[in-house]
C-alpha cells in the first residue's frame, strides 16, 4: 500500500504544471546564482567555480528557495483538505503509516529531483558568455554534484519535514510559508552566535559551517578540494537531520486520521441548537436603495480593505511574524555602526538601518505570500461566484486588497520601530526621532512593497494560477535585483527606482528626497496602469480560458478606462521624460560602455603628458563662494607657478575637474598664450606660451570654476556639495598635468581597450617619482589663502589662520591664510556648527619652544559624547609627538565633522575633516572598548608629522611612512593615557583584520616597506610590527630613530635641500642605525619580508610534585614561513616565543604566575617549569610579538 | 419588471461538452422553475444569465439591458444563489451579510442595518447572527445564501439548486421564503426535483443535454398529458418486454415490486391503468423521449 500512495503521489506530481514551473524556476535562478550572490565581490585567488564557493551558493540558493520547498512540501495532505477529499481518502482501508510516509517519501523525491536543478543551473553558469574563463577552475561535475548531496540534501530533508508536518496538521498554507520565515529568523540568529563552532552547526544554510571547515584552508585548497563531509560540516548536517526526524516523529504523532479534528468540537455543539427557532416571515423587506456615486465607491473600497486587513489579523500567524520581527532586534547582535570593535549610541538612524537589514525578508514573504492569499481568498473560500455576481467594480476589488495590505505592512512597520524604541530605551538612549522611523519605513520601505504588491497583483491576475503566480513574483523579485546588480540600474528602467539613501543626522535625507519622490511617483503610475489592466483581465465567474477573458477585457475597455488608462498614459510618459531630462540631459549620465571609452580614450591621448615638465605650483589665493540651500559654488582662484626646473617651458597643461556639473567661467594666464583645443573634449586645456617661461620665472593662472547642482541624477549623486556638510579637497579645483585618475583600472577593460596593465606604484629608485610629493602632485610647498562666504548659519573651514570673518548680504564669510608654506593639500568645509575651544600648552621639555595651539572642534549639535576624549586625544598628541618627534608647526588645530556619506577622517594642514560615523557618536566603555574616538583623533594628528613635515615620496613604501608611522605614533600615545592593556587589545583586532583580509589575496604579499595600496598591510600588519618593534628595541629608540628622520626630512623646514622625499629606505636607516646587532634580523624580518607564524602549543602537563610544588611540561610548535613570489617556504625558526602562564590566586582569580621566554631553534620544544600554585592556564605570545596566523592554538587551559 | 428573454443561447466548453444548444426562453417576472437531470446545463445557464459566464453565441435581455454585454448593470439588479458556495469560517453571518451589503452598494449605514436585521430575522438567522460561519449548518448556510441573495431587492434573483442537502423542513421554510418575493422580480429557480417546482413555480422549463425540451405553465403541460398517463404492477423480469414494448417515463418499486408508468394516447389495455398526471410524468416523458432520440 506504501508503494501505491507513494507512486500515486510521483505520478499526480509529474502530471502537475507547477512541478515544471518549479524545476524552470530553480533551474534558471541557478545560472545566475554565482552572479547573483558573487556579483559585486572580489574573491581574489578564489575561482567562481571552486568547491567552496559552489557549496556556499548552493546553501544560499536553497536557502532564498525555502520559500518554493514550502509550496511543494506543504500541500501532500493539505490537499486532501482543501479539495474536500478527506473523507474519501481517509474512508479506505489504509494505514496512517502508509498514507504519511508514502506522501512524504513521493514528495520528497519529486523535491529532490526538482532540486537537482541547482546541480545543472550552476553547472550551465559556468557557461554563461559573461563569465571570465581567467576566474574559472576547469569543469568538473562532482563540484556540483557532492555538494547536492552534502549541503543541498539534508536541509532539504529538514525543511520538506517541517513544511509537510506543518501543512498536515494546520491544514493551513499560510501556517506552511510562515514556518520557511522561521527558519529564515533561526539562521538569521545563528548568524550572531558568537561561538562560531556552535554557530557552525546551527545553520541551516551552511554558511558560517562551510566557513568554519574551511578557515585555515589555503586558497589553492580552497580551489582545488571538494568539501568534506566531516567535522562541523558533518555534525550540522546530521542535526538538521535529526531535527527533521524529531519534527516528522511529531507530526506523525500528532496527525488524527479523521475527518473532523477536534478543534471542531465547538461546531458540532452549535449546530446541535440551531433549530429551535421561528422565523419572523411575516415582516415586510424594507425598501432599500442601491449607491454607486463616488462617496459610495470610497466606502466600498475601504470596507473592503478593512474587511481583508482584519481578515489578515486574525490569522495567527500575521501574529507569529509580526512578534518574530519586533524580537528579532532583541536577540540578535545589532551593528550599530561599529567601528574597530566599539558600537555608537544607538541612534535612530542606525536602529532603522538593522532594522530595514533583517526585516526585508519578512516583508517579502508577507508580500509574496499574503497578496497571492487575498487574490485568491474568495475563491479558496468558494465565495468566488457570490462575489463575482456582486455589482461593485473590480478596481475596487484589487484596491481594497491592496489597501488591506498597505494597512499590513503598517502594521509590521509600526511593530518594528516599537521594537526599535524599546531597544532604545533599554540603552538608556531616549532621542526617538520619530521621523526619521517613520521617513524611512512609511516613506522609502513601504512605497517599494506597495510597488511589489501591484507586481504581484498584476501577475496573479493575468497568470490565473496560484503557484505558478507565486514563481513568478519571486522570478520578477529576483530579475529586478540581479538586473539593478549587473548594472542595469537607471531609475527609469529599474524596478521602483532607488531607495531613499542614507539618512545623516547633519544633513538629514538631504537632496535625496526630490528624485525619490519623482521616480516613485513615475512608478506608482506605471504599476496604476498595471493595475488597470489587471481589472480588465480579473476572472469574473467561471470563465479562465485566456480567449475569453481577452473577449471580456475588451468588453470592460470602458470610455472611463479608456480615459483613465490615457491620463496614466500621459502622466507615465511626462514623469519618465521629465525623470531623464534631469538624469540625462540636466546631467550627464554615463553608461559603462561609455566611461570606459573615455577613459581609456584619456589615457591614449593625454598619457604622452605624464612626466612633461611643468612649473610649479607656489601661491594659491581663492575666494569660494558656497551656496549650500542649491548646492552650488563658485570659485575663484589665482595660482602662481614657477618654473622651479632648469628649463625653458612652453606649455602649460592645466586639467578642469571632470564632471558635468563642474564648468569654468574663465582660466587665463597672465602672459600671451595660445590654447590648444584638441585636448578639450578631456576638459585637458594645453596652453601654448607665446614666449617660453625661462627657469626661475613664474606666472599667474586666474581661473573660476563653477559647480551647478541642475536637477537630479540616477541613483547616487554628489555626496560633497550638500545642503549641509559640504567637504571637498583641492583635488576638485584646476590641476596641472596629466591625471592618472581618470585611467581605466580594471585589467578586463584594458586590455579590451588596448592598453598594457596598470603598473602598481613605482619603485623605490624611480627618479620621477621620488621627486612627487603627493600623488598627482603639482608643488610641495605653497603660500596658502582663502575666503570662504557661505550661508549665514554655517561657518566654513580652511586650513590656516582665521584671519577675519565677517557678514555681507545676509552671508557669513571666512578668511584663512597660512602663516608658513604647507603641501598643497586643503578642504573646504562648511556646516552649520557648534564649536568647542580649548588650548593645548606646550610641556616644557618640547624639543623646540613654541607658543600655545588653539584646539577647535566644529560638530553637529548633539554629537557632543566624545568631545572631551578628542581634546585629551589631541593634548596627548601633541605632548608626546612634540617631546618625540618634532614641534607643532601651527598655531591651530580644528577638527570637523562631515556626514556620514563616507566614513574616515583625513589629515589637511592644522585641520582634520572627520567623519559623523567615525568618532562622534560612539559610545565608548572605558572598561571593555579601545577609545577609537580618542586613537582616531591621535592618528590623524599624527600625519601633521607624518605626510604634512615628513613628505613621502610616491613610491613603494610611501603609506607605510604615512599609514604605519601614525599607526606607531597613535598606539604609543594611546599607551601613555589608557596603558599597554589597551594597546594589545587594539593590537588583537588589528591582527585579526590582517589575518583575515590577507587570506582573501592571491599575489604575493609585499612587505611593509614595499607596500603599495593594500591597507590590511600599512594599517593593520604595520600596527602589528611597529608594536613589535618597540617591544623589541624599545620605545625610546625607535622615538630617536623617527626623530632624527623629522629632523632630516622635514620638507617644510627653510633648511631642506634634498632633491626628493624620504622613502621606506630612508626610515629603515635611521632605525638600524639604533638596532642593536643582535635584532637585526628581527627588525629586518618586520619590515622587509614577509614573515607568518603558527604557534601552537601541542601537549600540556601538570604533574604535582611531592614538595607540593607542581611540574608544568609544555610541548611547544612553531611553524615559521615566509610568503614570496613563489608560495610558501618553510622556515627553521630562530625565534623567541613568549609563554605566559597562569595561575588562581586565594580568591581563585586568574593571576600571572610567569612569561618565560623560550628560545626555538627548531620547530618544536619540549620545556618544563615550575611552579609553587598550580598552573591553570598557558598563552603564547601574550604580547602578538609574531604575526600569528591562527591565534586558536595559542591557549590551552590545564 | 420586464421579463427575461434569453435568445437562441449556445455554449461549448472547451472540452467539447455543448453545454447549451440553441435555449431561447422568455421568462416573466414570477417564480420561473429550471428542471432537468444533472449535467442538463441548468448551472450553466444561470451562471450566464448571473453575468459569470459568457455564451459563444445568442443573447439574453433583461428588459432593455444587454445581460451579456451591460453585466454591471445587471449586477446591480441580480440576487444569486450558486449552487455550491464556501463561507469564511472565522467570521459571523451578520459581518459577512453587512460586508457584501457594502458592496453591493448599500452603502448607507441606516439602511443598511435595516436592511440586514429584517433579513436575519427573515431567514431565522437572527439569533446565530454573531455565531461564526464555520459553526453553521448547511440549511443555516444556505438560508444565509439566501439572505445575501436578497440584499437589494432585485429584480433577478436566480438560486441554483437551493434545496439541495435540506431536509423536508429546512427545504420548506426556505420555499417560504422564495414566495415572499414580491411578483416584480424575475426569479428563477434551477432543481432537479420536479415537486419544487410544481408547488412554488407560475412557469417551468425543461432542459436536458443543454436543449429547452418543454416549456410553459405547469399546470398546463401536465394537462397535456392528462388521461394519457397508464400504470401497471410487473413482474421484475417482464421489464425489459415493458420497455420495448411501450413508452415508459418511469419504473419504481411499490412495496418491491415494479410498477411501470407508460404514455399512451390510447389506452393499452393489458392491465394498464388511467392514472392521474402529475408533472413528473411530464418530466420523466421528456427525458425518455429525449434521451431515446440520441
Amino acid at each position: 500500500m506504501l508503494y501505491e500512495i507513494f507512486k500515486f503521489e510521483i505520478l499526480y506530481r509529474i502530471k502537475r504544471l507547477d512541478t515544471y514551473i518549479f524545476f524552470l524556476f530553480l533551474f534558471l535562478f541557478s545560472i545566475v546564482g554565482v552572479d547573483f550572490i558573487y556579483g559585486g565581490v572580489d574573491l581574489g585567488p578564489i575561482k567562481r567555480n571552486a568547491p567552496i564557493i559552489i557549496a556556499r551558493t548552493m546553501g544560499i540558493l536553497t536557502g532564498i528557495s525555502m520559500m518554493v520547498t514550502s509550496l511543494i512540501m506543504g500541500v501532500p495532505i493539505l490537499r486532501d483538505f482543501e479539495y474536500q477529499m478527506e473523507s474519501l481518502v481517509f474512508v479506505n482501508p489504509i494505514k496512517k503509516r502508509d498514507y504519511l510516509l508514502g506522501r512524504f517519501l513521493g514528495s520528497f523525491v519529486i523535491l529532490l529531483i526538482i532540486y537537482s536543478a541547482l546541480i545543472w543551473g550552476i553547472a550551465l553558469g559556468e557557461l554563461m558568455p559573461w563569465r571570465n574563463p581567467d576566474d574559472l577552475l576547469t569543469f568538473d561535475i562532482m563540484r556540483y554534484v557532492q555538494p547536492y548531496f552534502t549541503v543541498v540534501l539534508p536541509i532539504l530533508f529538514f525543511g520538506a519535514a517541517l513544511f509537510f508536518v506543518t501543512g498536515a496538521l494546520s491544514k493551513k498554507l499560510i501556517v506552511v510559508y510562515t514556518q520557511g520565515l522561521f527558519t529564515f529568523v533561526l539562521f538569521l540568529v545563528t548568524r550572531s552566535i558568537e561561538n562560531r563552532f556552535l554557530a557552525a552547526i546551527l545553520d541551516p544554510f551552511s554558511l558560517t559551517t562551510l566557513s568554519e571547515l574551511t578557515k585555515n584552508w589555503t586558497p589553492i585548497e580552497l580551489n582545488s578540494q571538494l568539501m568534506p563531509l566531516s567535522g562541523v560540516l558533518l555534525y550540522s548536517k546530521l542535526f538538521w537531520i535529526g531535527i527533521g526526524l524529531l519534527i516528522g516523529a511529531f507530526g506523525y504523532y500528532r496527525f488524527k486520521f479523521q475527518v473532523v479534528s477536534n478543534g471542531s468540537k465547538k461546531k458540532r455543539k452549535a449546530i446541535a441548537n440551531a433549530t429551535e427557532e421561528t422565523a419572523d416571515l411575516n415582516n415586510e423587506l424594507p425598501v432599500v436603495t442601491i449607491r454607486s456615486g463616488l462617496k459610495s465607491q470610497c466606502a466600498q473600497l475601504f470596507q473592503h480593505a478593512w474587511f481583508y486587513f482584519i481578515s489578515i489579523l486574525k490569522e495567527v500567524s500575521f501574529w507569529a511574524i509580526v512578534i518574530s520581527a519586533m524580537v528579532i532586534i532583541l536577540i540578535n547582535s545589532i551593528n550599530l555602526g561599529t567601528t574597530f570593535g566599539v558600537d555608537s549610541y544607538p541612534a535612530t538612524y542606525f536602529i532603522v538601518e538593522e532594522l530595514l537589514e533583517m526585516s526585508v525578508y519578512f516583508f517579502i514573504i508577507v508580500m509574496v505570500f499574503y497578496s497571492g492569499e487575498l487574490i485568491w481568498k474568495e475563491r479558496g473560500a468558494k465565495l468566488d461566484l457570490i462575489y463575482d455576481a456582486l455589482p461593485s467594480n473590480n478596481v475596487i476589488n484589487l484596491m481594497g486588497k491592496f489597501i488591506a495590505l498597505a494597512y499590513t505592512y503598517m502594521v509590521i512597520m509600526l511593530a518594528l520601530i516599537l521594537a526599535g524604541i524599546v531597544f532604545q530605551s533599554t540603552h538608556g538612549y531616549y532621542s526617538f526621532e520619530l521621523d526619521v522611523y517613520f521617513i524611512s519605513f512609511f516613506g522609502d520601505l513601504l512605497p517599494t512593497l506597495l510597488l511589489f504588491t501591484f507586481i504581484s497583483f498584476f501577475i496573479h491576475v493575468v497568470v490565473n494560477k496560484k503557484f505558478v503566480g507565486y514563481i513568478l513574483v519571486l522570478t520578477f523579485f529576483i530579475t529586478s535585483i540581479a538586473l539593478s546588480q549587473l548594472g542595469y540600474d537607471h531609475d527609469l528602467y529599474r524596478f521602483g527606482g532607488h531607495n531613499i539613501g542614507t539618512y545623516s543626522q547633519m544633513n538629514g535625507f538631504g537632496h535625496f528626497i526630490a528624485s525619490f519622490l519623482w521616480v516613485k511617483a513615475y512608478w506608482f503610475v506605471f504599476c496604476g496602469l498595471l493595475l488597470l489592466v489587471a481589472t480588465l483581465f480579473l476572472v469574473r465567474g467561471t470563465e479562465t480560458n485566456f480567449r475569453i477573458r481577452l473577449k471580456q477585457a475588451k468588453q470592460r475597455i470602458t470610455p472611463t478606462v479608456v480615459k483613465t488608462g490615457l491620463v496614466g498614459l500621459v502622466l507615465f510618459i511626462s514623469l519618465g521624460s521629465y525623470i531623464f531630462y534631469n538624469t540625462n540631459v540636466l546631467n550627464k549620465r554615463w553608461s559603462d560602455t561609455e566611461e570606459t571609452a573615455f577613459r581609456a580614450g584619456y589615457e591614449q591621448t593625454l598619457k604622452q603628458f605624464e612626466q612633461i615638465t611643468q612649473p610649479t605650483l607656489v601661491d594659491v589665493n581663492m575666494e569660494v563662494e558656497l551656496y549650500p540651500a542649491s548646492r552650488n559654488y563658485t570659485a575663484k582662484g589665482v595660482y602662481i607657478l614657477v618654473n622651479q626646473s632648469a628649463k625653458e617651458i612652453k606649455e602649460i597643461h592645466v586639467q578642469k575637474l571632470i564632471d558635468n556639473q563642474v564648468t569654468l567661467e574663465y582660466l587665463e594666464l597672465d602672459v600671451p598664450a595660445s590654447l590648444q583645443e584638441k585636448y578639450l573634449p578631456y576638459s585637458y586645456y594645453v596652453y601654448t606660451l607665446k614666449d617660453g617661461l625661462q627657469p626661475g620665472d613664474s606666472l599667474q593662472l586666474k581661473f573660476e570654476q563653477v559647480f551647478t547642482t541642475k536637477g537630479f541624477e540616477s541613483g547616487a549623486s554628489n555626496m560633497h556639495i550638500l545642503n549641509n556638510g559640504t567637504f571637498f579637497n583641492n583635488k576638485d579645483f584646476p590641476t596641472i598635468g596629466y591625471n592618472n585618475k581618470y585611467e581605466l583600472r580594471r585589467g578586463a577593460d584594458r586590455a579590451a581597450a588596448g592598453l598594457l596593465p596598470r603598473k602598481g606604484m613605482a619603485s623605490r629608485t624611480d627618479a620621477f617619482e621620488l621627486k612627487n610629493g603627493v600623488n598627482g602632485d603639482d608643488g610641495y610647498k605653497i603660500n596658502f589663502e582663502m575666503v570662504i562666504g557661505t550661508a549665514a548659519d554655517q561657518t566654513a573651514i580652511a586650513p590656516g589662520k582665521l584671519v577675519n570673518s565677517w557678514e555681507k548680504e545676509n552671508r557669513a564669510y571666512f578668511h584663512y591664510k597660512m602663516d608658513s608654506p604647507m603641501i598643497n593639500f586643503y578642504a573646504v568645509v562648511s556646516a552649520k556648527y557648534e564649536i568647542v575651544r580649548d588650548t593645548w600648552t606646550p610641556k616644557t621639555d618640547s624639543l623646540e619652544p613654541t607658543n600655545p595651539v588653539d584646539l577647535e572642534i566644529y560638530y553637529h549639535k548633539g554629537h557632543d559624547y566624545n568631545l572631551k576624549r578628542m581634546f585629551t586625544a589631541m593634548k596627548k598628541s601633541f605632548d608626546y609627538y612634540s617631546s618625540n618627534f618634532s614641534a607643532y608647526q601651527y598655531p591651530q588645530m580644528r577638527i570637523m565633522e562631515f556626514p556620514r556619506y563616507a566614513s574616515f577622517a583625513q589629515s589637511f594642514p592644522n585641520t582634520v575633516p572627520f567623519s559623523e560615523s567615525l568618532g562622534f557618536v560612539l559610545n565608548i566603555d572605558d572598561s571593555k572598548d579601545v577609545d577609537m574616538a580618542f586613537y582616531v583623533t591621535a592618528h590623524e594628528l599624527a600625519h601633521q608629522w607624518w605626510g604634512l613635515q615628513v613628505v613621502a615620496s610616491n613610491v613603494q613604501g610611501r603609506l607605510f611612512i604615512l599609514e604605519t608611522l601614525s599607526q606607531y605614533s597613535a598606539m604609543m600615545v594611546l599607551k601613555e593615557q589608557y596603558g599597554k592593556e589597551k594597546v594589545l587589545q587594539f593590537i588583537k583586532g588589528q591582527l585579526e583584520s590582517y589575518v583575515k583580509r590577507s587570506k582573501g589575496v592571491d599575489s604575493p604579499e609585499s612587505p611593509l616597506a614595499l607596500v603599495e595600496k593594500q591597507d590590511y598591510i600599512y594599517y593593520n600588519k604595520g600596527a602589528v610590527n611597529m608594536f613589535t618593534l618597540q617591544e623589541k628595541i624599545g620605545e625610546k629608540q625607535v622615538n630617536l630613530a623617527l626623530k632624527r628622520f623629522v629632523k632630516d626630512w622635514n620638507a617644510f623646514d627653510p633648511n631642506f635641500t634634498k632633491e626628493r622625499y624620504a622613502t621606506s629606505k630612508d626610515i629603515l636607516e635611521y632605525v638600524d642605525a639604533v638596532t642593536p646587532d643582535s635584532l637585526k634580523t628581527v627588525v629586518s624580518e618586520l619590515f622587509e619580508t614577509v614573515i607568518s607564524y603558527d604557534a601552537a602549543v601541542k601537549k600540556a602537563a601538570v604533574i604535582p610534585q611531592e614538595n607540593a610544588g607542581f611540574t608544568l611540561n609544555l610541548d611547544i610548535q612553531l611553524d615559521k614561513w615566509e610568503r614570496n613570489t613563489t608560495g610558501n617556504k618553510a622556515l627553521i625558526p630562530n625565534t623567541a616565543v613568549a609563554v605566559a602562564v597562569y595561575g588562581l590566586d586565594a580568591a581563585d582569580n586568574e593571576i600571572l604566575l610567569e612569561v618565560h621566554q623560550v628560545q626555538l631553534y627548531a620547530k618544536n620544544k619540549e620545556v618544563s617549569f615550575e611552579y609553587k600554585t598550580k598552573p591553570t592556564k598557558v598563552v603564547l605570545d601574550p604580547n602578538y610579538m609574531l604575526v600569528d596566523i591562527n591565534r586558536d592554538n595559542n591557549t590551552k587551559q590545564l | 419588471m420586464s421579463s427575461l428573454k434569453i435568445n437562441n443561447v449556445s455554449k461549448t466548453y472547451a472540452n467539447g461538452v455543448k453545454a447549451l444548444q440553441n435555449i431561447t426562453l422568455e421568462i416573466p417576472t414570477g417564480m420561473f422553475g429550471l428542471l432537468g437531470p444533472n449535467g442538463a446545463g441548468k448551472s450553466t445557464l444561470m451562471r450566464t444569465i448571473a453575468t459569470l459566464q459568457e455564451a459563444d453565441h445568442g443573447s439574453i435581455t433583461l428588459g432593455d439591458l444587454d445581460v451579456l454585454e451591460q453585466k454591471h448593470e445587471v449586477r446591480k439588479l441580480l440576487g444569486y444563489l450558486p449552487q455550491q458556495f464556501g463561507v469564511y469560517p472565522k467570521i459571523s453571518a451578520e459581518q459577512l451579510l453587512n460586508h457584501l451589503a457594502v458592496l453591493k452598494g448599500l452603502t448607507n449605514a441606516g439602511e443598511r442595518k435595516e436592511m440586514v436585521q429584517a433579513l436575519l430575522h427573515k431567514t431565522n438567522l437572527y439569533e446565530k447572527r454573531k455565531q461564526q460561519l464555520g459553526g453553521f449548518s448547511g440549511g443555516m448556510k444556505q438560508r444565509f445564501g439566501i439572505a445575501q441573495a436578497l440584499l437589494t431587492n432585485p429584480k433577478l434573483l436566480i438560486v441554483d439548486e437551493p434545496t439541495a442537502g435540506l431536509d423536508p423542513a429546512e427545504r420548506n421554510r426556505f420555499y417560504n421564503l422564495l414566495c415572499e418575493l414580491g411578483e416584480n422580480t424575475v426569479v428563477i429557480l434551477s432543481t432537479h426535483i420536479v415537486d419544487d417546482v410544481k408547488e412554488l413555480c407560475n412557469n417551468m422549463a425543461i432542459i436536458n443535454q443543454g436543449q429547452v425540451l418543454l416549456k410553459g405553465n405547469p399546470l398546463d403541460v401536465i394537462g397535456d398529458i392528462e388521461g394519457k398517463i397508464y400504470q401497471k404492477t410487473i413482474h421484475k423480469n417482464e421489464l425489459k418486454d415493458y420497455k420495448e414494448n411501450y413508452q415508459v417515463v418511469a419504473d419504481k418499486l411499490f412495496i418491491g415490486k415494479p410498477v411501470v408508468t407508460i404514455l399512451s394516447d390510447v389506452a393499452p389495455g393489458n392491465g394498464f391503468k388511467n392514472i392521474p398526471a402529475s408533472l413528473e410524468d411530464v418530466y420523466f416523458a421528456q427525458i425518455f423521449n429525449h434521451n431515446a432520440k440520441h
